[in-house]
């Protein structure tokens, strides 16, 4: 009886060393279940794509004829290098994306609504990114801000 | 819902274990009583656990122990001491309760489940390897646990580690116990640099009374280690068959999945107690 306990109970160690959790990014990033924190699949997710929530696309405003007013073109081609160490418009001093830091930048401001932001929170009138969106592109932010 | 019902079957199997092998005891003749060392008090080490950490204390075979932990929420640096006072030293304030039961399976091996208030469910188990008790220079555990938040159902912490002791006499015992706690990063480790824990408990408990101990724990960590590294200490007294606990730690965690996650401030500390009870001798 002592020995078939003893190896079930190491077993029951061994199951637990190897198993190994972690949470699944898809859980966390709720309506756009594929995004990752790389620019493509930002640029694919959020920038360029709605969600079931009905937030719209970011590019239905920030396009080459929007802008003219807006400032911001994220289309595919310009859009890395329109975020990426350009400063902001509405605050000069302060990168849109600032590589490495996410609380430095622009965008962030923009998408969590911080005070001090000029105009409203993005996306204009929502539905707004959820935080796990907001998590996923921090992250891009920082490990870097690749154009990956 | 399958959690819940795995829970509560696991539930009524350990309770109804003592109960069926006493009924068989009874059925059959009339034998003279196991002499069980584990059963005897042990007075460097009255508990199973120190505040969080596990002792190498065995759980005698086919018995039990229930343990109740509380961590009140209000910090006792907040306010004047007027106000302090005002809430009574943060009684009034909410609390972290914790239920727990530890059932010795076979000698040397024990099992349990801690459940606290934040919907936080422990699975555990430990075995002993070595006791000094049996002329080791140490005593030798072998911890394993798993949590897992919103009962059971999301974010699981598996937890491994071994819990060395060295007794001295009947003055007390010292702790080192390495512990490898994975997931403790409760982010998808795409958004994470770290996802575990490795951890070094120490900790102490010194007999000043015959029957009154001073009691105190670190957890130093390297890898996902937010806040600041869990520290309690407490002063306890046994009674018969209770250990009761007046604890202050610098966050709320009784789980490895918790205190993996480190305590809030090292400016702010809470009162808490345990309140420990052994169903044998």
């Amino acid at each position: 009886m002592r020995k078939p306990l003893l190896y079930g109970a190491l077993a029951v160690l061994y199951a637990i060393a190897v198993a190994g959790c972690d949470e699944k990014l898809s859980d966390l990033t709720g309506p756009t279940p594929n995004l990752e924190p790389t620019f493509r699949s930002i640029q694919q997710n959020i920038f360029e794509a709605g969600d079931p929530s009905g937030r719209v696309p970011c590019t239905q405003c920030h396009n080459a004829i929007g802008s003219l007013f807006n400032g911001l073109n994220l289309t595919n081609a310009v859009a890395y290098s329109n975020l990426v160490n350009r400063s902001s418009v509405e605050r000069p001093g302060i990168l849109r994306v600032a590589p490495g830091d996410p609380d430095a930048s622009y965008l962030i401001h923009k998408v969590e609504g911080r005070a001090g932001i000029v105009g409203g929170r993005m996306p204009f009138n929502g539905p707004f990114l959820s935080g796990g969106q907001i998590l996923v592109i921090k992250r891009w932010i920082e490990l870097g801000a690749n154009n990956d | 819902m399958r959690w819940t019902r795995v829970l509560l079957a696991c539930t009524l199997l350990v309770a109804a274990w003592p109960q069926t092998t006493a009924a068989q005891n009874a059925a059959a003749p009339a034998q003279a009583p196991e002499d069980d060392p584990d059963k005897d008090l042990n007075e460097s080490q009255p508990d199973f656990t120190l505040i969080g950490l596990p002792t190498t204390l065995r759980v005698p075979r086919f018995s039990s122990a229930f343990r109740v932990t509380h961590r009140f929420l209000r910090p006792l640096g907040a306010g004047d001491f007027g106000d302090l006072a005002d809430d009574f030293f943060g009684i009034d304030n909410g609390a972290q309760i914790g239920l727990e039961y530890r059932f010795g399976l076979m000698r040397g091996l024990q099992v349990g489940l801690h459940r606290t208030s934040d919907k936080t469910i422990k699975f555990f188990t430990q075995y002993s390897l070595l006791q000094q008790r049996e002329g080791g220079m140490l005593g030798l555990d072998v911890v394993a646990s798993i949590d897992g938040t919103n009962n059971f159902k999301d974010s699981y912490t598996p937890a491994i580690g071994v819990a060395v002791s060295r007794e001295f006499g009947s003055h007390g015992a010292v702790y080192v116990e390495p512990m490898w706690v994975n997931n403790s990063n409760q982010l998808p480790s795409e958004l994470t640099d770290d996802n575990d824990t490795f951890a070094i408990g120490l900790g102490a408990r010194v007999r000043i009374r015959p029957t009154v101990y001073l009691v105190g724990e670190i957890l130093p960590r390297i890898g996902y280690d937010p806040g600041v590294n869990h520290a309690s200490f407490a002063i306890e007294k046994r009674a018969g068959g209770h250990v009761f606990q007046l604890n202050f730690s610098n966050g709320f965690g009784t789980t490895m999945g918790q205190l993996a996650r480190g305590g809030t401030s090292n400016d702010d500390w809470y009162m808490g107690f345990n309140i420990s009870r052994k169903f044998f001798r």
